[in-house]
């Protein structure tokens, strides 16, 4: 059932990219959405059978592949892995909906685009570390290709940046993969935080500060993080969208399951060290945050402050916490993908992202007033606003943090404060005010001019950004679905560390 | 819940849905999905649903009269041992604000309907003003501080809204951001604390936190953190000193929404801060700082009032000024009396507002100095300003009077200091009042004042409708307060505020306007008509401070992002490249020299070896 996922978008794009014979673009769109809505629906028909009582993994798949070096083909899902299933489809579905006016090779782009939704079902289904490494890299190249064929003027220097620092992150967690090989003299590659716990203490913290590094890099955490404004500047709109939404997420998720599934003793020793890195990277990111012009360079760095909120909780590991990490995946996923869409149509009919430029957007018959409106409702949620996805997110994060790390979780508050600061000034700047779209002139009488008529945006244009934002109200006012989705599996992970001192100790294992 | 109970006492989790449903009923003119007719449909659907609130409310009031307080429970969201309920206190007091609330939204409305006559965004307004009422009507019934919290949020959003309303000018940009900023640092730190008891106490529901608070042993600095943390929120929305600021500018927001601001919302902020009363004891310093910041917004509100010369602001400071009396009373422990200022005070100013707001709408001008001469030609706004200024000052026998006397009686013998504040806030107030009165409705006609009108019924009705009210204030007090009844003050008390007031009404009736509102030339008199007249200068000291601080690490942390981190990947990148291009200008292209490196180096690799491993 689970393979399902992963041959739908594999196939689909193999398919297009072999399909004989001249296709008009319009034509491979229509495929393609067809292909990501059959894999939304799909993953659909899988939560369906999800059992949420069961805390482990579940529908597993599995043969053997290449056995002699320990790379089995297993598959399975749990709470953890089946919200951030949903929020890949439903996220690549939105940014094959919102590609439009490709400028050129339509088929590779769209290929591309299913091979990255598959490469990521991949590495959040699967249970073997090097299966995981696979799709992990696989992501990579398409990636690479769709900002650095379809990006903006800076496109080379941005992609390279992303290729590279990826690349890096990909080496240290191979290395640490095979170190683990390595020193437990296992070379099953299958996730269990009991083989680690033979290891020394001091090879388990080496091996966990190279996993670490590596999925800091592509959450990413300061100061890892240069690769990712200069990628969301210079990507598409769909593309800043997917990564936003779902590539990150591939860091925290590693972050949850690998560092600290795997490691749970050396992660409770780090923790204190952890939490205080959350906060700077919090506070880091949306301090860059309220200096910057670019509107997308902003919401980049609100994603790299955001997403220090999933360090804090998994550095805390508490019941609460946890299911308030994988909120926060899925509330941001949702979130900055509304942004970024929103800040693409903006982008569209004016040309220019710039807050120094831009001015009363929400103009009603000139200006862009739905996509206003969209964009209060996202930055509002964003900034924590109750009644939408970030409050129930944050809230959870940090009453589950707060008893273990009081100060760093205080310092996240102010952060979250901060995050109110700069979206309002991004509101305030480019949608209040009198409506412009280029530098003010000094001359008063040319300014006061109401030339602009910016070009109406349709409503099919708005379409996926209002199902994003209907999700967003939607899970801020019934968070209940998601938290029964996942509690299981969530408490089961905070109690991790204790289960594993308790084996130890209690010598279960002898 | 039995099923035993009334249906209104069951179905009273609708209450605040009224108000939420308004807004959702409002978005197809709101949008502009609805082209055929005008935004009106909208404001009717709204008046019917706040019109359906109030009914249903004044049921519950009946039902809960006849047995007694209520309590609704509905789980909302429990995870692990955090448990988030929806939770609904039916008690009288609670209920007396909810009416309070949904009848001033009310008439607000239909006011609103005459004020914004000809504002084409009409449904809009109505759509928030419903997201309003809703969040209000949750906060006041509301039975736990996680979804007080929840609801007092989203009041800064609307409010923030609301006040952005006529987004495209320039002062309301500013307005609308100050707005949600101040009130946001407050909600935050207020997140600080609701976390905190969350992850201490465990439950939020507040009968568990006071059980809890009376049992539990903090350490000091913890509970004055936390005593800190529950009086930013209210302290934000019932703009005390010094997060006030906003209340200001928010006055450049549309009428209707400033008559429910300076009544209902701020005594949403003060209900909340009732709830946390009990809390509070936990913490010497809050209460200290309760009281500090209740006596400087008191008197300083009072006093930055009688200095400007906009109409709506010399009315709203006054609002800080009677919260901060509230505030005072709250933090002696006198929550009766806080409900009953909380009372008088949101009435007789939802009149004055209303007031204003017609002469704002038949001049087209708020500058003072501009204005008067309307006594004649206004009856119905003049009488609603006399009631509603009346109502405030303690002189003659109306809502406010009564609860001054209660509380300069309850305070003289303990607190003589706070028993002066009320004295001299009643002083100022009625002075305030006085020279406004005189400026805009008696004199003669000023150019813009020539023709005026009286408003039309949709304003005036409400208008009247509220100044009668207040005019039966005292009586629904004395309803509500059988022991040991309002007029529980001694003669000397009765002859305090009386004299107070009068001498406010002497003042203000005898200063002379012409040169006393124009700066004087005198330079000390100069010097303090500046610093009121500009509010003490709030806005420049956090120009100079907070925003500066933010704003200035924003651009160092933007710098240093660009040149430190960005920097240090770029001159890696650079090095590599560079020795790969140096290296590439190494190559000899001679056989040799390729034969030769590879020799020595497997020389260097083996001799290494062989040394490591000897």
């Amino acid at each position: 059932m689970l393979s399902a996922l992963l041959l739908i978008p594999f196939f689909g794009a193999l398919g297009l990219l072999c399909w004989p014979g001249e296709l008009a673009t319009e034509r491979i769109r229509r495929a393609a959405l067809a292909l990501l809505g059959l894999q939304l629906l799909w993953s659909l028909r899988v939560l369906l059978a999800f059992d949420p009582g069961q805390a482990g993994l579940q529908l597993q798949e599995s043969f053997a592949w290449v056995d002699s070096i320990g790379l089995d083909y297993r598959l399975g899902v749990d709470g953890l892995a089946m919200p951030l299933v949903l929020v890949n489809a439903a996220l690549t579905l939105v940014s094959g909906i919102c590609t439009r006016d490709l400028s050129q090779r339509p088929r590779l782009y769209f290929a591309l685009l299913l091979t990255i939704s598959g490469a990521v079902n991949g590495a959040f289904l699967s249970e073997n570390l090097l299966l995981f490494f696979l799709f992990y890299e696989l992501e990579l190249i398409p990636l690479w290709l769709l900002i650095s064929i379809w990006g903006g003027a800076n496109r080379g220097y941005a992609a390279t940046k992303f290729l590279i620092f990826t690349a890096v992150s990909g080496v240290l967690i191979l290395g640490a993969f095979l170190g683990l090989s390595l020193f437990t003299g296992q070379a099953d590659f299958s996730i269990n935080p009991v083989t680690t716990a033979q290891l020394g203490m001091g090879t388990q913290l080496a091996l966990l500060g190279a996993l670490l590094i590596g999925f800091a890099i592509k959450i990413p955490l300061v100061p890892f993080h240069t690769w990712l404004p200069d990628a969301h500047t210079e990507a598409s709109t769909p593309v800043s969208v997917l990564l936003a939404g779902v590539l990150l997420k591939l860091g925290t998720y590693g972050l949850l399951r690998f560092c600290l599934g795997m490691f749970p003793e050396a992660w409770a020793l780090l923790a204190p060290w952890l939490a205080g890195w959350a906060a700077v990277s919090v506070l880091y990111g949306s301090l860059a945050a309220i200096a910057q012009r670019d509107m997308k360079r902003m919401v980049a760095y609100s994603s790299v402050g955001h997403m220090g909120y999933i360090l804090l909780a998994a550095a805390a590991a508490t019941p609460v916490s946890m299911l308030g990490a994988v909120f926060q995946m899925v509330s941001h996923g949702l979130i900055s993908a509304l942004l970024f869409l929103l800040v693409g149509v903006v982008y569209r009919k004016t040309r220019t992202r710039d807050l120094e430029v831009l001015r009363g957007l929400l103009n009603p018959e000139r200006g862009l007033p739905f996509t206003g409106t969209l964009m209060i409702l996202g930055v509002m949620a964003s900034a924590g606003m109750p009644g939408m996805a970030g409050f129930i997110s944050e809230f959870l994060v940090f009453r589950g943090s707060l008893a273990a790390f009081p100060v760093a979780t205080l310092l996240c508050m102010v952060g979250s404060g901060l995050t109110a600061v700069y979206f309002l000034l991004l509101v305030n700047r480019a949608f209040f005010g009198r409506l412009a779209v280029t530098p003010p002139s000094g001359d008063a009488v040319a300014d006061s001019r109401l030339e602009v008529r910016l070009p109406a945006v349709a409503l099919r244009e708005t379409l996926p950004a209002l199902a994003l934002a209907s999700g967003v109200v939607g899970l801020g006012v019934l968070p209940w679905g998601l938290g029964k989705l996942s509690e299981q599996a969530t408490t089961a992970m905070a109690q991790l560390p204790a289960l594993v001192a308790a084996i130890q100790g209690g010598g279960l294992l002898s | 819940m039995p099923d035993t109970l009334p249906l209104s006492i069951q179905l009273s989790w609708l209450i605040p849905l009224y108000g939420f449903s308004g807004m959702l009923l409002s978005l197809p003119w709101a949008a502009g999905w609805i082209k055929r007719n005008g935004p009106r449909p909208a404001a009717y659907l709204n008046l019917l649903v706040t019109l359906l609130a109030v009914l249903h409310g004044s049921l519950v009031l009946r039902a809960v009269l006849a047995l007694g307080p209520q309590h609704l429970d509905i789980a909302w969201f429990s995870a692990a041992d955090l448990d988030l309920r929806i939770g609904f206190d039916l008690s009288l007091t609670n209920l007396a604000a909810l009416e309070l609330v949904t009848g001033l939204s009310l008439v607000g409305q239909v006011f609103a309907l005459g004020y914004l006559d000809k504002e084409w965004s009409l449904a809009r307004f109505y759509a928030l003003v419903g997201f309003f009422e809703g969040a209000m009507a949750g906060v006041v019934l509301s039975s736990n501080l996680f979804m007080s919290y929840f609801l007092l949020e989203m009041l800064t959003l609307s409010t923030y809204l609301l006040v952005g309303f006529w987004y495209a000018q320039p002062l309301v940009v500013t307005a609308a951001r100050d707005a949600f900023l101040t009130k946001r640092v407050g909600d935050v730190l207020l997140l600080m604390g609701v976390v905190t008891l969350s992850a201490w106490a465990g439950s939020l529901e507040f009968n568990d936190l006071y059980a809890w608070s009376a049992n539990e042993t903090l350490p000091a600095l913890g509970a004055t953190l936390l005593g800190l943390a529950l009086i930013a929120g209210p302290m934000g929305k019932c703009a005390q000193f010094p997060m006030h600021l906003w209340l200001d500018e928010a006055m450049e927001g549309p009428n209707p929404a400033s008559i429910l601001r300076n009544s209902v919302v701020v005594t949403c902020g003060a209900v909340v801060l009732l709830k946390v009363m009990p809390l509070l004891l936990i913490s010497p310093v809050a209460i200290d700082v309760l009281l500090a910041v209740g006596t400087i917004s008191a008197l300083g509100g009072a006093l930055v009032a009688i200095s400007q010369v906009d109409l709506k602001r010399a009315c709203s400071y006054s609002t800080t000024s009677y919260l901060g009396l509230v505030f005072v009373a709250i933090a002696l422990q006198q929550p009766f009396i806080a409900l009953l200022l909380l009372f008088s005070h949101a009435l007789a100013k939802a009149v004055l507002f209303m007031s204003v707001g017609s002469v704002i709408a038949t001049t087209n001008c708020q500058d003072l100095t501009e204005l008067g001469g309307l006594g004649s030609r206004m009856p119905a706004t003049t009488t609603g300003f006399l009631v509603g200024a009346a109502g405030l000052t303690g002189l003659l026998p109306l809502g406010c009077f009564w609860s001054f006397g209660l509380m300069v009686e309850g305070l003289g013998s303990r607190a003589p200091f706070f028993a002066a504040v009320v004295l001299v806030t009643n002083g100022l107030t009625a002075l305030n009042f006085t020279r406004v009165y005189r400026q805009v409705f008696m004199g003669s006609p000023h150019p813009k004042t020539r023709r005026t009108p009286e408003v039309n019924w949709l304003m005036a009705l409400p208008m009247v409708t509220v100044a009668v009210m207040v005019l039966v204030t005292p009586l629904v007090m004395a309803r509500i307060d059988r022991v040991p009844g309002i007029g529980a003050f001694s003669s000397v008390t009765a002859l305090a505020l009386v004299g107070s007031g009068l001498a406010g009404l002497l003042v203000g009736s005898l200063v002379p306007l012409d040169t006393f509102w124009s700066r004087s030339v005198r330079r000390p008199l100069r010097v303090l008509q500046d610093l009121l007249a500009f509010d003490f200068y709030t806005d420049r000291i956090y120009r100079a401070t907070i925003v500066a601080f933010v704003a200035g690490l924003a651009r160092i942390t933007n710098v240093f992002d660009q040149l430190v981190v960005n920097g240090m990947v770029n001159r890696i990148a650079a090095v590599s490249m560079g020795s790969a291009e140096s290296l590439k200008l190494g190559v000899s292209g001679r056989l040799q020299t390729y034969v030769f490196t590879v020799v020595a180096a497997i020389v260097l690799l083996v001799g290494s070896l062989s040394w490591l491993g000897g």
